[in-house]
């Protein structure tokens, strides 16, 4: 496979739990096909395919088995995620786990139950600006950045030191189209219910992860598109892939493509064997901004080796890096992480 | 030079890893002479000599031999625990071409009599060897090589040239891949030898480097007369037997150690010049360093592989291009930070630990030996994402 790159840090156990949920993403994440047919829709996704979500278990993966959950790991959400990054599946699956891993350390239980099976669509309203990774807790401010917002029944919100859920048909929202065929939602929202109390930086720190991990699956799926391309189109009577330049190009991409593997699966093993506070956020941060960077530069790549067919909208290649440009900088960029990561993370050196 | 009796090892296998790495550790930190830490050129053997003397003394010279020749019969995974202890603590390479290269392909292909012949001497360190691969006109194309050896008798007779040799100068025995069917297909009319250095016909001429120090050589091979028995392995069978040694090559030189090193280096100039509080330095660093941290990731994976025994793919040449390629852009950094001092010869202040100069000029070889990064590119290409 185009990803080679050693051994993954997983126990047995995590290994053989990641490849069940790797088989089970393929039964329904069927490729680009779906994703360009939902693109410039509203809202944007299926609502069967989030039921269907549902019942697998996916929603509240990470989510303790006491909650409802499927009481999974950080390894298998990012497995899952990358499985989706492939198949560039619409719904908006990291922020709903994001909610229910919320609403489940928060003691909710009603909304939680309706999420987990997929009837419900509770989407994490956290942002008021952008560029930041802190969340916004000011009762009456506009809530902006939320993907696939016009399909939410909820949201929740962080308010003072507690957090709020909203009903979506109580709010006033604007959406706006983006790259990728999803669209950006603002948010003004009526006080809402509060429902307990929950740690916002660690879930916040999975969902980024976990969009690494969706991101890497973009990179992967592109790039072995490409990969096809450069191994059938015919130039000058020859395959474009014996050329030299696109050679070293494409081995330049793969490198991106390790190097954001190794970082997200070593954030996501150190998050499951209990690594917490400046340590995991630091890994995540690395991760993500591997991850948000590389996103770019194999979608650019990826576009460039495919040549002319690459800029049209017909062709799937595009639609990874338009995937990117959307989602590189969702749950922080990389500029924003790498300082993040440098702050958190004492230099251990001592040569 | 003065031959030591090999020490028998105790059997450091049977520890766990961590309190091998410790035990290793310690010693390292006792027993390593504290002015030959992290030099900044490759050591003469007149300057590491006291080191490798050192190692044989505890019989710790050479830890991926067996027992039974007198290694440590270490594992994969200590081996590279053993390695990492040695970088860590900034150990000068030995003149070691004896210990990684020819060993184990002696114990491997080598005759009895090979084996009790030359194993000890390395050992001992009564023979330092050199290895005579690459040649003028076959570097990135190894096996278009064409020095020949021409059996006369009960001898070949060597004659060509070989270049990049490393501290040709310093050894006196030097393994060969030499051309011995000029009509077969290039990689299968090539054989081993090993040659004593002394036999006359033989020329070393160092190669001042951009460095100004003479790490590399020519050697001149006119008529040289090789005991047959000299030959190892199959004759015409040298290149398969060579490149099985190379793969485990390829992770050492992916090692992160490299670019760790000169990321403090570039810390501390940056502190000396005052630019660490720069928000344009520090977002390079940043990066710098993110990569470094991204590398180590990388590099713990195919670690894993060796751990378990597996054979590394060919993937594993992604390694070596992306620390050398990290390394060079730190040096790079560092000559930026350096203003008008990036073109000193010497380190600043009498400081060896800045050295902006000298790390840049380290780093240039770091893509070009060990396979070209365009060559790993070639590799990756073709036998990783199978493009024709």
């Amino acid at each position: 496979m185009s990803s080679a790159a050693g051994i993954a840090p997983f126990s047995e156990d995590h290994a053989e739990s990641i490849r069940m949920v790797r088989d089970s993403a393929a039964g329904i994440a069927d490729g680009a096909a779906r994703a360009r047919a939902l693109r410039f829709t509203m809202p944007g996704f299926s609502a069967e395919t989030w039921r269907q979500m549902g019942e697998l278990g996916w929603i509240g993966l990470a989510v303790p088995e006491a909650a409802g959950g499927s009481g999974l790991g950080q390894a298998e959400m990012c497995a899952l995620s990358e499985e989706l990054g492939r198949a560039l599946a619409p719904e908006p699956l990291i922020n709903a786990a994001l909610s229910a891993a919320l609403l489940a350390e928060a003691g909710e239980t009603a909304v939680l139950a309706k999420l987990l099976a997929g009837e419900a669509v509770v989407l994490t309203a956290w942002q008021d600006r952008a560029n930041t990774l802190s969340p916004c807790i000011a009762a009456d401010a506009t809530r902006r950045f939320i993907a696939m917002g016009a399909g939410a029944t909820h949201f929740l919100m962080p308010v003072g030191d507690g957090l709020q859920l909203v009903e979506a048909s109580a709010c006033e929202v604007t959406h706006e189209a983006t790259h990728d065929g999803g669209h950006l939602t603002t948010l003004r929202a009526p006080a809402g219910i509060p429902v307990g109390q929950a740690a916002l930086a660690p879930a916040l720190d999975r969902a980024a992860l976990a969009t690494a991990a969706y991101l890497l699956g973009g990179m992967e799926a592109g790039f072995a598109m490409t990969l096809d391309y450069l191994q059938t189109r015919q130039q000058f009577g020859k395959i474009i892939g014996t050329f030299q330049a696109l050679q070293h190009k494409a081995a330049d991409t793969k490198m991106h493509i390790a190097l954001t593997r190794a970082a997200v699966e070593q954030a996501a093993a150190a998050l499951d064997a209990g690594v917490a506070g400046d340590e995991a956020a630091a890994l995540v941060s690395r991760a993500k901004a591997r991850a948000s960077e590389a996103a770019m530069l194999v979608g650019q790549a990826c576009v460039q080796l495919s040549g002319g067919i690459g800029y049209t909208d017909q062709y799937d290649v595009g639609l990874y890096l338009r995937k990117a440009m959307v989602l590189a900088p969702m749950f922080g960029g990389a500029a924003l992480h790498r300082a993040r990561f440098m702050a958190l993370s004492p230099e251990t050196e001592d040569a | 030079m003065n031959a030591i009796v090999g020490v028998e090892p105790e059997n450091l296998d049977l520890l766990d890893d961590e309190t091998f790495r410790s035990v290793v550790r310690r010693w390292i930190e006792s027993a390593y002479p504290a002015e030959l830490r992290n030099p900044p050129k490759r050591l003469h053997w007149e300057e590491n000599r006291p080191w490798y003397f050192k190692l044989a003394e505890k019989g710790w010279l050479c830890p991926g031999w067996p027992r039974e020749f007198g290694g440590l019969g270490l594992g994969p995974a200590k081996q590279i625990i053993f390695t990492e202890e040695l970088e860590r603590h900034g150990c000068a390479r030995c003149n070691d071409h004896g210990i990684i290269m020819l060993g184990p392909l002696v114990i491997k292909y080598g005759t009895d009599a090979q084996k009790a012949d030359f194993l000890p001497k390395i050992l001992s360190g009564e023979h330092i060897w050199c290895q005579g691969y690459s040649e003028p006109n076959s570097g990135s194309d190894l096996a278009s090589l064409r020095t020949s050896a021409v059996l006369d008798g009960d001898d070949y007779v060597v004659n060509g040239q070989k270049i990049w040799t490393t501290l040709a100068q310093d050894a006196n025995w030097i393994f060969l891949l030499v051309r011995t069917d000029a009509t077969a297909k290039k990689q299968e009319g090539i054989s081993f030898l090993l040659v004593d250095m002394n036999t006359p016909g033989i020329t070393v001429r160092p190669i001042i480097n951009l460095e100004m120090h003479d790490e590399f050589c020519e050697v001149f091979f006119d008529n040289v007369r090789v005991p047959r028995a000299n030959l190892v392995g199959q004759l015409n069978k040298g290149w398969d037997m060579a490149k099985a040694l190379l793969s485990f090559e390829r992770i050492y030189l992916g090692s992160p150690r490299q670019s760790a090193y000169a990321l403090t280096r570039l810390k501390q100039l940056a502190e000396r010049m005052g630019v660490w509080e720069d928000p344009t330095f520090a977002a390079t660093y940043a990066r710098h360093r993110c990569d470094l941290e991204d590398l180590k990731a990388l590099y713990s994976r195919y670690v894993e592989v060796l751990k378990r025994g597996q054979p590394l793919g060919a993937d594993v040449s992604q390694l070596k291009i992306i620390q050398s390629e990290l390394f060079q852009r730190i040096t790079e950094t560092m000559l930026e930070v350096a203003g008008e001092s990036a073109g000193l010869m010497e380190p600043m202040e009498g400081n060896r630990n800045l050295n902006p100069a000298g790390q840049y000029i380290q780093a240039r070889p770091a893509t070009i030996y060990g396979g070209t990064n365009e060559i790993q590119r070639n590799i990756i290409s073709k036998n990783v994402l199978a493009l024709p």
